[in-house]
C-alpha cells in the first residue's frame, strides 16, 4: 500500500508530502501502519531516502483516549479507529488536523480547547445533585476525549475567534445540570461562545467517536 | 522564603490528579508535569469499576471484608495499615468523587455496585464501562477550578529526566520541555511521582504506550528503591488485535461471563470444575494461572446474558470486541488470553506515599504499598484515588518551604547528556523490541531460574550495547539505560523470589514459603543491586 503522509518537521517549517510503501493488513488500522512504518529498522521513503520518524501522538491505541486524531483521505478520524480494509484505493493519505497549530508532522497542539474551558471558568465548584433522568446524557457528554475532531470539522470555528465548538457546549451541560453556582455563568458563556455562532450543520456529531448527542446537550441549554 | 509550599507532580492520570487537587485544596502551588493532557493517560482505560463499602440495607458486606478480601487477594504481604486506610476510606472516596461530578451508574436510587474477582460481596462501583474515563472527566473539571485560581499550573509536553536529590532529600526534578528542546529545573517542596506502570518493559500490553517505566528506573538508578518488581498481574480475559492486547474488563464475568475451553464439542468450563459457581471470578492471579495450565485456546461466553443485558451492562466490552475482532458478543464466545496489565511492584513507599529520600513522593500504579503479589479488580482506582490523597495530606503536614538551592550542574550535565551524539549501530527501536522479547519469553506467567538467569544476561548485553552508542532522539537515548536497568531490576527481583506465591509462579519453586512472606525491596548502588525482604515491616509505618 502507497501511504503520503503531509509532514513538517517543525512548527514555522514548510509542510511537504513525503511517500511510502507498506505491507498492507486488512485488519490493521492507520495507526498500526503508523507503527509498522516506524518499527522498520531504516524508515525510507518510495525512493529510497532514509528519512525521519513520523511524528505522530498515540497512547492507548483503541479508541479511547483522543491522542491519534488526524486526517485520514481527507477524513477527520482516529487514526486507530481507521482500518485499512475499510479505505478505498491502494494509497492512504494522512495529514495532520487542520484547525491546531502543527507541532511536528502529526502531531498538533490543542491546547485552545483547554484555554477556552478555562476562560470559561468551566468547572462544578458546589454540586447541586443529579437528576437520575439527566445520567445517560451526562454519562455519555462525560466520555469526551477532547481529541479535537468536531472542532475539525466545524464550519464556524476558527482558532482564537469567540466560537468554541462542541467539546465546549458539552461541557458546559456537564456543569449546568450539576452546579449550582456556575449554572448562569455557564449557561452564558455558552450563549456567547456556542449558540451564538452554531450554524447547526451537525457534522460534529457524526464525527465524534464517542458519539456524544451534542444536539442533546445545545437543547438542554438552550431550554432552560 | 516563599509564601506558599510549592510542589511538583509528575504525571496528570488520576493519581496526579487527585493529588494536585487535594494540594491544591490546601493552599499548595501545584506545577502539574505530564507529556500530554490527562485525557491521554493510561487512567481512562480501567475499565471496571472502584472498590467501597458503602452499608447499603441488605448487604453483609463491611470494611473488615474488604480489608481480608485485599489482603487474602495480595497474598497476605500487602502492608495491612495501608490496606485499612485504603479501604476505610473508600466510602468516603465514592462520595467525593460523585460531588466533584464523576457519573456513577445508579440503581435504586444508589450507587450500583457489581461483583469482582476475590470478593465476598459485590462492592465494585462503577460507571458503566468506563469508570476510569468518567473519574478522569470529574478530576479535570475540578482541577480546572484551582488551575483557575492559579493553584495548579499545567505543564503538558514535559517530561520527567531526573529528581534533584541531594544528601537523601528531594529538592525538585530536571523535566525535558518538548517545545524549546531543552531541559529545565523545576524547584519544589516536594516532588509526587504519578507515572504509573511499567507497560514498554513488555511492548505492548492493555494499557498505555505512554508508560515506558522509565522515571522508575531512573529514580531506581539515583538510589531510591523500589518494592515487589517480580509481581506482574497478568489479565485473564484479554484479546489478541492487530495493534495491542485489549482488555475484556471483569465486569464481563462480574455480570455472570463464564470461561470455557473446548473438548471436542464439549465445554469445559474449568474454573467452575474447579472452584464452584463463583470459579469465573476469582482473583486474577488464579484464573490466569488456570487459563495457562490447559494449554487450550479459552472462550469468555457471556452471549446467554441476552443483547439488551449486555447493551446495558457492558457495552463498551460488545463494542470493543465487535471493532476490533469483529465478533459479536450477544452471539458468539470471545477467544481469550492472559496479558500483562498491572503492575503490583514498582516505588518503595510507606503509609504516607513518601520514598526512601525525603521530600520525594510516590502515587498511584508506580507506587507500591496495597497489592501485595497480586492486585484484586476495582481496588487500583480506588489505590490512585486514595494515595493522591494521602501524598498531599502528608505534604501539606510536613514538607517545609525551603529557600531555592542551584542546581546549575545537575542541569548542564541534562543538557550535556541530550546533546550527545548518535551513534553505533543498534537503534532505540531494536532496543525495544529486544526487551518486549526477553520480558515476554523470560518473564512469562511462569517462571524459573535458568529462565531468568537468560533474561538478565540478554538485558546486561543490551545495557552494554546501548552504552556503546544507541541511534534514535535524543530523549529516546537518554532515557534508555534507565529502562533496561528497570528491566533488569525486575528479572533479579522475580529470580531472587524462590517460591511461588500470587502473579509470581515458580516452575522451580512451585510452593509458596513463608520465608518470603514479606515484600521485596530492591536497591541500586553504582551497578549493584541489593535485594532484602521487608520482614521489619520498615515500609508499613
Amino acid at each position: 500500500m502507497r501511504v503520503k503522509i503531509l509532514r513538517k518537521e517543525a512548527a514555522g517549517a514548510p509542510s511537504f508530502w513525503q511517500e511510502f510503501e507498506c505491507e498492507a493488513k486488512p485488519n490493521q488500522t492507520v495507526a498500526g501502519l503508523l507503527e509498522a512504518l516506524n518499527g522498520e529498522d531504516e524508515l525510507r521513503d518510495v525512493n529510497g531516502t532514509i528519512v525521519s520518524r513520523i511524528d505522530w501522538e498515540c497512547s492507548c491505541l483503541q479508541g479511547m483516549c483522543g491522542a491519534c486524531a488526524m486526517v485520514i483521505n481527507g477524513e477527520p478520524a482516529l487514526a486507530c479507529e481507521v482500518f485499512l480494509r475499510d479505505l478505498k484505493g491502494d494509497v492512504v493519505t494522512v495529514e495532520p488536523l487542520r484547525k491546531f497549530p502543527v507541532i511536528c508532522d502529526l502531531r498538533v497542539d490543542r491546547s485552545i480547547i483547554y484555554e477556552n474551558l478555562r476562560e470559561a471558568n468551566a468547572y462544578i465548584e458546589e454540586y447541586e445533585g443529579s437528576d437520575p433522568k439527566e445520567h445517560d446524557h451526562q454519562y455519555a457528554a462525560g466520555k469526551c476525549l477532547k481529541c479535537g475532531l468536531c472542532l475539525e470539522v466545524c464550519a464556524n470555528y476558527r482558532k482564537g475567534e469567540k466560537f468554541y465548538g462542541a467539546a465546549f457546549a458539552n461541557d458546559c451541560y456537564l456543569i449546568n445540570t450539576r452546579s449550582s453556582l456556575h449554572k448562569d455563568e455557564i449557561r452564558e458563556s455558552y450563549k456567547e461562545h456556542f449558540a451564538s455562532g452554531c450554524s447547526k450543520a451537525l457534522s460534529c456529531i457524526d464525527v465524534c467517536p464517542m458519539k456524544i448527542p451534542t444536539l442533546a446537550s445545545m437543547a438542554k441549554l438552550n431550554r432552560k | 522564603m516563599k509564601d506558599k509550599k510549592e510542589i511538583l507532580i509528575i504525571g496528570s492520570g488520576i493519581s496526579g490528579l487527585t493529588c494536585a487537587i487535594e494540594s491544591a485544596a490546601r493552599g499548595i502551588h501545584v506545577t502539574l508535569v505530564s507529556p500530554y493532557p490527562s485525557e491521554r493517560a493510561q487512567s481512562v482505560l480501567a475499565a471496571g469499576g472502584i472498590n467501597a463499602v458503602l452499608h447499603k440495607k441488605a448487604s453483609e458486606d463491611s470494611i473488615e471484608c474488604h480489608i481480608s478480601d485485599t489482603l487474602k487477594g495480595g497474598l497476605n504481604i500487602a502492608g495491612k495499615e495501608a490496606v485499612r486506610g485504603l479501604c476505610e476510606d473508600a466510602p468516603q472516596i465514592i462520595k467525593w468523587l460523585e460531588k466533584i461530578g464523576t457519573v456513577f451508574t445508579r440503581e435504586d436510587g444508589n450507587v450500583a455496585q457489581r461483583a469482582f474477582g476475590g470478593q465476598t460481596y459485590n462492592r465494585t462501583c462503577y460507571c458503566g464501562a468506563s469508570t476510569g474515563k468518567q473519574i478522569v472527566t470529574a478530576l479535570i473539571m475540578e482541577a480546572r477550578r484551582y488551575e483557575c485560581m492559579g493553584l495548579i499550573t499545567r505543564r503538558n509536553r514535559t517530561q520527567f529526566m531526573s529528581a534533584l536529590i541531594k544528601d537523601g532529600r528531594c529538592y525538585g526534578a530536571v523535566v525535558f520541555d518538548e517545545a524549546s528542546g531543552s531541559p529545565e529545573v523545576i524547584t519544589a517542596d516536594a516532588v509526587v511521582m504519578a507515572t504509573g506502570g511499567q507497560n514498554c518493559l513488555f511492548g505492548k500490553t492493555t494499557g498505555s504506550k505512554l508508560n515506558d517505566g522509565y522515571a522508575a528506573g531512573r529514580l531506581f538508578m539515583q538510589g531510591v528503591d523500589l518494592k515487589n518488581l517480580e509481581f506482574i498481574q497478568y489479565h485473564p480475559t484479554t484479546i489478541r488485535t492487530a495493534q495491542k492486547k485489549m482488555l475484556v474488563s471483569e465486569a464481563a464475568r462480574g455480570e455472570g461471563g463464564r470461561l470455557y475451553y473446548k473438548d471436542g464439542d464439549r465445554r469445559v468450563y474449568f474454573m467452575e470444575d474447579k472452584f464452584g459457581p463463583k470459579g469465573n471470578l476469582m482473583p486474577r492471579d488464579v484464573v490466569s494461572r488456570c487459563i495457562y495450565e490447559t494449554g487450550k485456546q479459552v472462550y469468555l461466553d457471556v452471549s446467554f446474558l441476552g443483547r439488551e443485558k449486555i447493551m446495558k451492562r457492558i457495552p463498551e466490552v460488545y463494542d470493543l470486541c465487535m471493532k476490533y475482532i469483529g465478533i459479536d458478543i450477544s452471539r458468539e464466545s470471545i477467544p481469550i488470553e492472559p496479558s500483562v496489565h498491572f503492575f503490583m511492584g514498582g516505588i518503595a513507599v510507606n503509609l504516607k506515599h513518601q520514598t526512601n529520600i525525603e521530600d520525594l513522593y510516590a502515587v498511584g500504579e508506580c507506587a507500591s504499598i496495597y497489592h501485595g503479589a497480586n492486585r484484586l479488580g476495582g481496588n487500583s482506582l480506588l489505590a490512585a484515588v486514595y494515595s493522591g490523597k494521602v501524598a498531599a495530606a502528608a505534604i501539606d503536614d510536613k514538607a517545609e518551604r525551603r529557600e531555592d538551592v542551584l542546581f546549575d550542574e545537575e542541569l548542564n550535565a541534562a543538557t550535556k547528556a541530550l546533546q550527545e551524539e548518535a551513534g553505533g549501530s543498534l537503534t532505540a527501536e531494536d532496543v525495544r523490541v529486544k526487551l518486549a522479547s526477553v520480558m515476554n519469553a523470560n518473564l512469562g506467567i511462569v517462571r524459573e531460574d535458568s529462565e531468568l538467569l537468560k533474561g538478565i544476561e540478554v538485558i546486561d548485553s543490551l545495557i552494554s550495547e546501548c552504552q556503546g552508542g544507541l541511534r534514535g532522539s535524543s530523549y529516546e537515548r537518554y532515557t534508555m539505560i534507565s529502562v533496561l536497568t528497570l528491566a533488569r531490576a525486575v528479572l533479579v527481583c522475580a529470580r531472587e523470589r524462590k517460591e511461588s506465591r500470587g502473579s509470581q509462579l515458580r516452575r522451580d519453586y512451585p510452593d509458596t514459603s513463608e520465608d518470603y512472606g514479606c515484600a521485596t525491596i530492591i536497591s541500586y548502588d553504582g551497578g549493584d543491586f541489593s535485594v532484602t525482604y521487608d520482614r521489619e515491616g520498615r515500609y508499613e509505618s
